[in-house]
Parts: C-alpha cells; sequence; structure tokens
C-alpha cells in the first residue's frame, strides 16, 4: 500500500521532467501587458500569423502578467523579440548585450502621456504642469505598471520636476493600476482622482466611444519623449540563420495590414535604433529606477 | 544460550526504588514463573531482563506491542523481521511469500486463529489480540521466552492449550502471571516478587497453592 | 473574568489591533462600491460558462500542478521528516515554508521562465517544508511499543516500516488529503504571475470588469474543491499524480545557463557586482531597509494584527452558522454554504476582488483575510459544538451561545487563531502584490524593476519575520497550553 503509492509518485516525478520538450525552432515573442488582455491576444496572434508568413518558421505569441516578465523572458532567451514600452525595452536591452530595437511605432518617436482626471475634482487642463500645483497636491493618483514608461516613468518624472517631491510626497494616494486601460477605467469611475496614461490608449478609446467624457478629462499633455519599439535578441541569426534578423525587421517594417495597425494603434512601423532611447535611459536614471 | 546471572537489576520510578537491588540465576530449561500481587514489580523486573538478554529473548509485553494497522499476518510475521534482508520484508509487506504464509498460518492453526489472517489487529478482541502476540513470540523462535501475563484475557480451555504451547516452544522461560494454578502447573520454577524483592524462589513440585498465596 | 489567562491574552491583542487601526490606511476609495459590488454579485449568478475556450484547459492546469507539486513536496517533506530531529534541517524547514508559494513562483520565474517547474517547484517547495514539520509530529506520537518488541538486528528501514510507519498511514494520508485542498488554492493564485492556472483567466476577466466569465470561473473552482472528496479517492490516486505531469502545458524551454546567471550574478548585491566592495554595499543596505523594508515591514505587522482579531471576531460570529445548536437543518446548510465559499476562496482572490471594487487601501485585505480566516475557523470550531452534549435544560439563543458554548470552545478556537497567525502574516506579505504597502509590494516593485538582489533581500526579511511570528505564536499556544491540528 504505502509503497505502491510512494513508487508510483516517484515513477511520475521523473515523467514531470520529460514531459515537456518543446520543439527548439519556434520564434517566440511576446509584448508588455499594457492594456486588457483580450485586445492584446488578438493583437499579437495577427502579428504571429502575419510573421510566420513572412519568415517561414512557426511563430508563437506569449502573453505576460507584468512588464518584467515579459523582460525576463527575453532575457531568458525564452521569447527572442518582444514589444516593449521605452522603459523596458532600455531595461532589456541592458541585459541582453547585442539586442536591438530595429522598429518602433511611427507614433513612438514623439510618444506623450496624458494626465486625466475624473471631472468631479474640478481639475481644468493647464499648459503647463506647475499651473495645476495647488489642485493636485493631495489628490488620489494613479499610475499604470511600476515598469511602464508612459504610465510610469515619465509621468513621475514631471511630477517630480515639477513639485521637487516624490509623488507620495505630493498625492494622498499613490497606486499602480496595472495597465493603461484599467488607468482610465479606475479614474473614469472616481476611485482615483487623478491618473497618468499612454496617449495611444486614450485616442484609440476615445476613438472607439469607450470614455464617459463627462466624467473623466485631460488635464496635462507632457512633452513628446520615445516609447514603444521592437527590440530583438542578438544571437537570433545563429539559431534561425544567417540574415533572419534583417528579415524580421523588414517583415515588421512592411506591415502594413489596416486592421492589425489600427489594433496597436500605429499608423506604420519605422526604423529604430538603440541610442533613440537614450533619453529615457537618463531618466530613468535620475529618478533611480535604473541602478 | 546457556544459562545467565542477572545481578544487580534495580529500576526506580520518580526517585522511589521499585525493583532490587535483586539477583536472580537462571538456569538452561528452567521455567520460571514470576507470581506476586500487582504492583510488586513483576512487569518491571520482565523489563529489566529484556533489557539484559535482548538478543536471545521472545517478548510478550503487558501491552502486546502490536501494530494495529497491520494484518495478523504481518504481526506475527514482525517477529522474524531480523532473518530477512530489507528488500525481502518491504516485499512481504505489500506481498507476503507462500512459504511465511504458509508457516504463519500453521502456527496461528494451533492457536486456533486461522480465519483472521488478513484482519488488522486493531479490529480484533482482547482474546485475539493476545494470541497474535505470543504467535508473533512462537514465530520469533528465540532460545528464551519473556512474557508478562501472557494469558490474562483467555478463558480457560485457551489459556491452558497456550501454556502448553508455550512450554513446549521455549527451552527457557521467565513469565509473569498472576493465576497461581497456571503457575505450578505449567513452571518448574516459582520466583515470588514482594516490595522489588525475591521473597520466593522454588521448585514447583515443592508448593501448593496456599504456599504462594501468602505473598499476596 | 481578566484574571483567566486567555481572556487576558484575547484583550491584549484586540488592543494591539485598535491601535493599529489608527495607523491603518483603511477606506474605501471607489466612489460607487456598492454598485460595483452589485455588478460582481450579478455576475455570479449570471455566470457565463463559455467565455473563454482556455477556461477548461485552466482548471485541468489547476488540478495538474496541485497534484504534482502536492505530491512532491509530500515526498520531499517525508524524507526531511526522518531527519527532522536535526537542528539545520529545522532551520531549513521553516525558512522553505515560511516563503510564499506566489514569492518562490516570482524566483523561478526569473530563471526558469515559463516552464512547468517553476509552478510545479512553488508549491512543492514551501510545501516539502510544511509537511516536514506535520509528518514528523505525526511520526514522533506513534506507539513506541512495537518498535520495543522487534527482535534486535532487525535493520532500520525494515523497522520503520513495519513497526512506525502503519500506525500512523491514515494520519498521513488525510493530512496529505487535506493538503491537497490547500494545493489547489495554490495553484490556482500562480495564475495571477502568469503560470497557465486559473488565476490567469480569473484576473483577466475581473480586470477588464468581465464579472460573468470571472462568476463562472469562481463556481467551477467551488464546485471542483466541494466535489474533491468524490473525485480524489485513494484508488484513483495513482492514477491521478502519474497523469498530471502530461497535463501542465508545455511553457517554454528552460534554459540552464540562466539559472547560473540568477544565483552568481542577479542576486549578488549590486553594490559587489559593480565591485564597489563592502564599502558601497552598506548604503544600499541602508537605502533598502529605511525606503523599502521598514515601512513594508511595519505595514505588514499592522495588517496581520488586524486581520488577525478580525479573523477571531468573525470566527466567533460564524460559528453558529454550522452549529446544531441553533436554527433548524435550512439554515445550517445554508450556513455550510457560506462558509465552504469563505474557506475555500483563496485570500489573495477575495483581496484581489475587493481591490478592485472598493479601491485600494488596507481595507480589502482586511476583510478578505479575515472573511478566510474566519471561515476556516468558524467551520472548525462550528463542527466541535457539534460534539458537545448539553444538559436537557440548557439555556437558548444567545445566553447557550454566550454562556454554553462560547466558553467551552474558546481554547480551541484561540489554539486554532494563533495556528494561523503565522499563515495570515505570510498572507499579508504577499497581498502587497496587489498594491497594499505591505512586504510584498515592495518585493513585487524591486521584481518589475529587475533588482533582484533588493527583491531577494525583502523575501529574506520577510521569510525572517514570519519565523519570528510563528515562533512567538508558538510560545503563546504552549503558555496557555493550547492544542491544535494543523490548518493551512
Amino acid at each position: 500500500m504505502a509503497f505502491n503509492l510512494i513508487r508510483k509518485l516517484m515513477l511520475s516525478s521523473v515523467f514531470c521532467f520529460t514531459a515537456t520538450a518543446v520543439s527548439a525552432e519556434t520564434f517566440v515573442f511576446t509584448a508588455i501587458p499594457d492594456e486588457d488582455e483580450t485586445k492584446l491576444v488578438e493583437r499579437f496572434r495577427g502579428v504571429a500569423d502575419y510573421l510566420s508568413e513572412q519568415l517561414d518558421v512557426d511563430v508563437r505569441y506569449v502573453p505576460v502578467k507584468s512588464y518584467a516578465a515579459a523582460i525576463s523572458a527575453f532575457r531568458n532567451n525564452q521569447v527572442q523579440l518582444a514589444w516593449f514600452g521605452g522603459l523596458s525595452g532600455v531595461q532589456a536591452r541592458r541585459l541582453v548585450s547585442g539586442s536591438e530595437a530595429i522598429a518602433q511605432g511611427v507614433e513612438d518617436e514623439a510618444f506623450q502621456t496624458y494626465f486625466i482626471a475624473n471631472t468631479n475634482t474640478k481639475i481644468e487642463p493647464a499648459d503647463k504642469l506647475s499651473d495645476l500645483k495647488s489642485q493636485l497636491k493631495g489628490k488620489t493618483f494613479t499610475f499604470g505598471s511600476k515598469g511602464s514608461t508612459s504610465g510610469r516613468l515619465m509621468p513621475e518624472f514631471y511630477v517630480r520636476d515639477t513639485f521637487d517631491a516624490k509623488p507620495e510626497d505630493v498625492f494622498s494616494r499613490v497606486g499602480f493600476s496595472g495597465n493603461h486601460t484599467r488607468t482610465l477605467r479606475l479614474v473614469e469611475a472616481g476611485t482615483y482622482d487623478v491618473g497618468a496614461l499612454n496617449f495611444k490608449v486614450w485616442d484609440k478609446e476615445l476613438g472607439d466611444g469607450n470614455v464617459d467624457t463627462d466624467a473623466v478629462q485631460i488635464i496635462w499633455k507632457t512633452p513628446t519623449y520615445p516609447d514603444y519599439q521592437w527590440t530583438i535578441r542578438g544571437d537570433v541569426n545563429k539559431r534561425f540563420g544567417d540574415g533572419f534578423k534583417q528579415r524580421v525587421t523588414e517583415a515588421l517594417l512592411n506591415l502594413n495590414d489596416p486592421e492589425l495597425l489600427e489594433s496597436f494603434p500605429r499608423s506604420g512601423f519605422i526604423p529604430a535604433s538603440n541610442d533613440d532611447y537614450e533619453p529615457i535611459r537618463k531618466t530613468a536614471e535620475e529618478i533611480g529606477i535604473l541602478d | 544460550m546457556t544459562s545467565f546471572d542477572l545481578s544487580g537489576l534495580t529500576a526506580s520510578f520518580s526517585g522511589k526504588r521499585v525493583i532490587g537491588p535483586l539477583s536472580l540465576r537462571i538456569n538452561t530449561g528452567d521455567k520460571v514463573a514470576l507470581v506476586g500481587k500487582s504492583g510488586a514489580g513483576k512487569s518491571t523486573l520482565i523489563r529489566l531482563i529484556h533489557e539484559r538478554v535482548n538478543r536471545d529473548s521472545s517478548l510478550i509485553p503487558q501491552d502486546l506491542g502490536l501494530v494495529n494497522a497491520l494484518s495478523v499476518f504481518h504481526n506475527v510475521f514482525m517477529g522474524q523481521l531480523d532473518k530477512h534482508p530489507t528488500w525481502y520484508n518491504t516485499v512481504t509487506l505489500a506481498r507476503p511469500f507462500s512459504k511465511d504464509r504458509n508457516e504463519v498460518h500453521t502456527l496461528l492453526n494451533t492457536l486456533g486463529m486461522t480465519e483472521k489472517l488478513w484482519t488488522p489487529t486493531a479490529s480484533l478482541s482482547g482474546g485475539q489480540r493476545q494470541r497474535v502476540a505470543i504467535a508473533r513470540a512462537l514465530y520469533r523462535n528465540a532460545a528464551v521466552l519473556l512474557a508478562d501475563e501472557p494469558v490474562s484475557a483467555l478463558d480457560g480451555p485457551m489459556a491452558n492449550s497456550v501454556m502448553t504451547h508455550l512450554r513446549d516452544g521455549f527451552s527457557t522461560s521467565i513469565i509473569a502471571l498472576h493465576d497461581v494454578e497456571l503457575a505450578l502447573r505449567y513452571c518448574t520454577r516459582i520466583v515470588g516478587i514482594q516490595g522489588g524483592q525475591v521473597a520466593l524462589d522454588q521448585p514447583s513440585e515443592n508448593l501448593t497453592t496456599s504456599d504462594i498465596m501468602s505473598l499476596y | 473574568m481578566f484574571s483567566s489567562p486567555t481572556v487576558r491574552t484575547s484583550f491584549i491583542f484586540l488592543a494591539i489591533a485598535l491601535v493599529g487601526l489608527l495607523f491603518a490606511d483603511i477606506a474605501i476609495t471607489a466612489s460607487n462600491p456598492w454598485q460595483d459590488l452589485g455588478n460582481f454579485f450579478l455576475g455570479i449568478i449570471t455566470p457565463n460558462f463559455f467565455s473563454s475556450e482556455g477556461l477548461m484547459t485552466a482548471l485541468l492546469r489547476t488540478v495538474a500542478f496541485a497534484f504534482v507539486g502536492v505530491a512532491l513536496g509530500s515526498i520531499a517533506g517525508f524524507l526531511l521528516a526522518l531527519v527532522y530531529r536535526s537542528l539545520p534541517v529545522r532551520i531549513f524547514c521553516a525558512f522553505i515554508r515560511a516563503i510564499h508559494e506566489l514569492f518562490w513562483a516570482l524566483i523561478f520565474l526569473q530563471f526558469f521562465g515559463f516552464h512547468p517547474l517553476t509552478g510545479v517547484l512553488a508549491i512543492a517547495i514551501p510545501y516539502a517544508g510544511i509537511f516536514a514539520k506535520v509528518y514528523s509530529e505525526i511520526l514522533e506520537e506513534v506507539d513506541p511499543e512495537p518498535g520495543r518488541v522487534l527482535p534486535p538486528g532487525t535493520g532500520n528501514i525494515t523497522a520503520f516500516l513495519y513497526a512506525r510507519i502503519p500506525d500512523c498511514w491514515v494520519k498521513i494520508r488525510t493530512y496529505t488529503a487535506y493538503r491537497l485542498e490547500c494545493g489547489l488554492r495554490s495553484s490556482a493564485i500562480l495564475g495571477f504571475v502568469g503560470l497557465p492556472t486559473l488565476g490567469f483567466y480569473l484576473e483577466a476577466s475581473f480586470s477588464q470588469g468581465l464579472y460573468s466569465d470571472a462568476g463562472a470561473m469562481l463556481i467551477l473552482f467551488y464546485v471542483l474543491i466541494a466535489t474533491m472528496p468524490l473525485w480524489v479517492k485513494p484508488k484513483l490516486l495513482p492514477v491521478y499524480v502519474l497523469g498530471a505531469p502530461f497535463f501542465l502545458g508545455e511553457g517554454l524551454p528552460i534554459v540552464w545557463g540562466n539559472v547560473q546567471r540568477f544565483f552568481t550574478e542577479d542576486i549578488v548585491p549590486a553594490p559587489l557586482r559593480n565591485g564597489e566592495g563592502l564599502a558601497g554595499l552598506t548604503p544600499w543596505l541602508n537605502d533598502l531597509m529605511i525606503n523599502q523594508a521598514v515601512p513594508g515591514i511595519w505595514n505588514t505587522i499592522v495588517l496581520t494584527q488586524i486581520a488577525l482579531v478580525a479573523s477571531g471576531i468573525l470566527s466567533l460570529l460564524a460559528f453558529p452558522l454550522i452549529s446544531n445548536h441553533f436554527g433548524g437543518p435550512l439554515r445550517r446548510n445554508a450556513g455550510h454554504v457560506v462558509l465552504v465559499i469563505a474557506r475555500s476562496t483563496p485570500e489573495y482572490i477575495l483581496a484581489y476582488i475587493l481591490l478592485q471594487l472598493w479601491g485600494p487601501s488596507m481595507l480589502p485585505a482586511v476583510v478578505a483575510l479575515a472573511l478566510h480566516n474566519g471561515g476556516i475557523i468558524g467551520h472548525l470550531i462550528g463542527r466541535q459544538t457539534n460534539s458537545l452534549n448539553l444538559r436537557a435544560d440548557a439555556p437558548t439563543g444567545f445566553d447557550r451561545y454566550s454562556w454554553e458554548l462560547v466558553p467551552r470552545v474558546y481554547r480551541s478556537f484561540l489554539a486554532f487563531l494563533f495556528y494561523r497567525w503565522e499563515i495570515i502574516m505570510r498572507e499579508t506579505a504577499i497581498l502587497g502584490i496587489l498594491g497594499i504597502y505591505t512586504l510584498g509590494f515592495y518585493v513585487d516593485s524591486a521584481i518589475q524593476n529587475i533588482r533582484f538582489d533588493r527583491a531577494m533581500v525583502l523575501i529574506l526579511i520577510t521569510a525572517l519575520l514570519n519565523i519570528g511570528v510563528d515562533t512567538i505564536g508558538r510560545y503563546i499556544r504552549r503558555k496557555l497550553a493550547l492544542q491544535t491540528m494543523p490548518t493551512c
């Protein structure tokens, strides 16, 4: 009896390690979970199909639950390509030598963060954040994800710059909603007075009629900065054949399926380089997110 | 196993001496009955002797020492665990070999217990449990038997039958018994214990029931 | 009454919790929390079982991870239990069980990534520590007499197999089966960090306000747990355990170089890694302590103490729900359903739901912890009152509750509560991942910023805090002579 069971348990533990072999030649990519999951899965399954067709290899998209998980998967070579934000891309490329930013959205050259407020707060839109100083103080505030560029890094930078204080000292409560869509929903519902989010998400939700403009409005727009990009590992040519990196880059730059582009939402992809993201790295170092 | 000397036996409970110092010489072939009223120290003496002669004795403690979750067969088989390698014992736990099954079956037959061979001892009656412990001691087949009230839960005929098996199965035995009749009938030597000391030590043919009753 | 040490201890803890409330951040920050709560319950009663293609797969994976994790944990725990007498082993076990499954998962994610091994080990490792402790306690209680009668010269293994195991086999089996239920809960919440179990889809549905989808998942999970006696049969167990590894999913292949990198680079404190030497370590550690560890510890302790007392109050209020000293069978059955739901929903999921509905503060966490732990203790105490026979003319109603029942069960109530103290703290720390400023918040932040060196120090601090509370809890239980059986 006892031994029977123990013997079987032992055997099963051996199976556990052998049952999970995976074809090594699948090209796997991921993306930071900056929006609602269903949208991401829909969008990136489309990208996977497109890339698979263009590159003639199996391409698989893996959804992750956090920005850090996307970076780790990239760093651990479990994914070879990723759609990163500005900050996550910088973090990832620092950790994987030889990795490169190969393409960015047309809009990502000059990206923006919108500060939005629940209309009950009676905060009026302004051109300069410093004009809102007295009104913002003591309000509740939510960022997006802890690792987000447009949802955390840039808004935190401008809050610190304007108030000369940490966000926790400016606002009565500081939260991390998790992603941009949720920031919008939480501010709209009044769970938080003020929030900061990716302007593309705002524009798209607004265009789709998903924003109650009586409940929430933009109060300030940040200056522009570089953001999202496709980053690829340096060792893909070794694994998938010479010129593979070039082929991926071209495939992305040639992506012109309007429906797929709309889901990002970007009007197209243009070349990018690691140096484009120097400003992001400096900002991150300044506020102490990067060592 | 030859005769052995037990000298300087002592035992204390919470600072109070309950046995000894006491010396006893046991000769090969002795069938010793330890008699005395309860609390005289018979059980303690059995335990002390067991500590001394451990290797060569079959023990039937008062609380039997059965593994309740195991079957009658396994409890009996435990008497010979030292005679087999570990793998053999382990396999036996799951599936006993027919040779052992037959041996144990035959042995239990003599004790009138065959139909219960695969019952866990937890669900047996007091008398049945006692016979399992006795069977284990017989199966162990050591030179010396150390038993503490081995037939206390058995009725008259069964007690006599079991005592016969114990007498025939061991060349030397030391049995604590409160039943004086059984002691005189199945043992060759009576040792009376009183206040932790040997108060009486005589061949049984020299004694009658009334001689022993003075100890009670 | 105050001369009784149990009552005095209770009031001391009550006072600590009240003081804690002064410092705690308790608020409902959502502007229309009741409407959201209403939507949520509407979702529960209008479940959508066909929302996601992955739902059934997720359920299967949840079961598979639980089986493999608990099986490995119990084997390892059993082996550790054999050498549990050794102090280093005891310390080792206390340490691995002081770290929550989710923290283990977050650690393994960094180098095994989304391989099934991450989820399996995240369950198996802390469970091994718990199994080792409980198994060794069970083995200690075995009747020593059969061991003494064994023929001298019997091998150690043989002696163990014959004279020890059979005697405690039933207890070991019962506890392991109970632990399997806990394993299902652990497995479900692993989805929240990205493993392919129920939590993965639950999080996605909730965050998008798809309450009917979320409701369906929760209902399936309750059914899964409530029907365990029907489908977890001793005879089928080997089949499950053998089969489970094949249902863990493929995940992504492990790259072994990452493991070495994690241990030789990632978790080495940044100043040492960058060659600043020990001189750089002090400011690094100072910064970590002052800005993260100390606030994290403070919030964790405050929340734990409030949640502990809230759990206690709730279990005292809840046990009459299932006690047959009150009301009829209909109300008792309803009570059972309420308590089953309360105790089968992992605190983490409860807290997640309440945070979505009420907005961020310590309140959702307190309520979640109180509901879950109050449900467990209320169930155990209520069951205990059912074995009490009161005199025929005993008072009824509230007098029966306060004069006849509570005094009789109070000691075991306290025993359970103090046993769960450490468990509550472990959960409190982990709830930080959801955005409450306990230690888990800072661990998660460090991981989000790819600073595993900081994360490891903070996890270490969390573990030490748990071990500390466990020690105090055991001291109090010994001092008050309270005995209990393990719960999870």
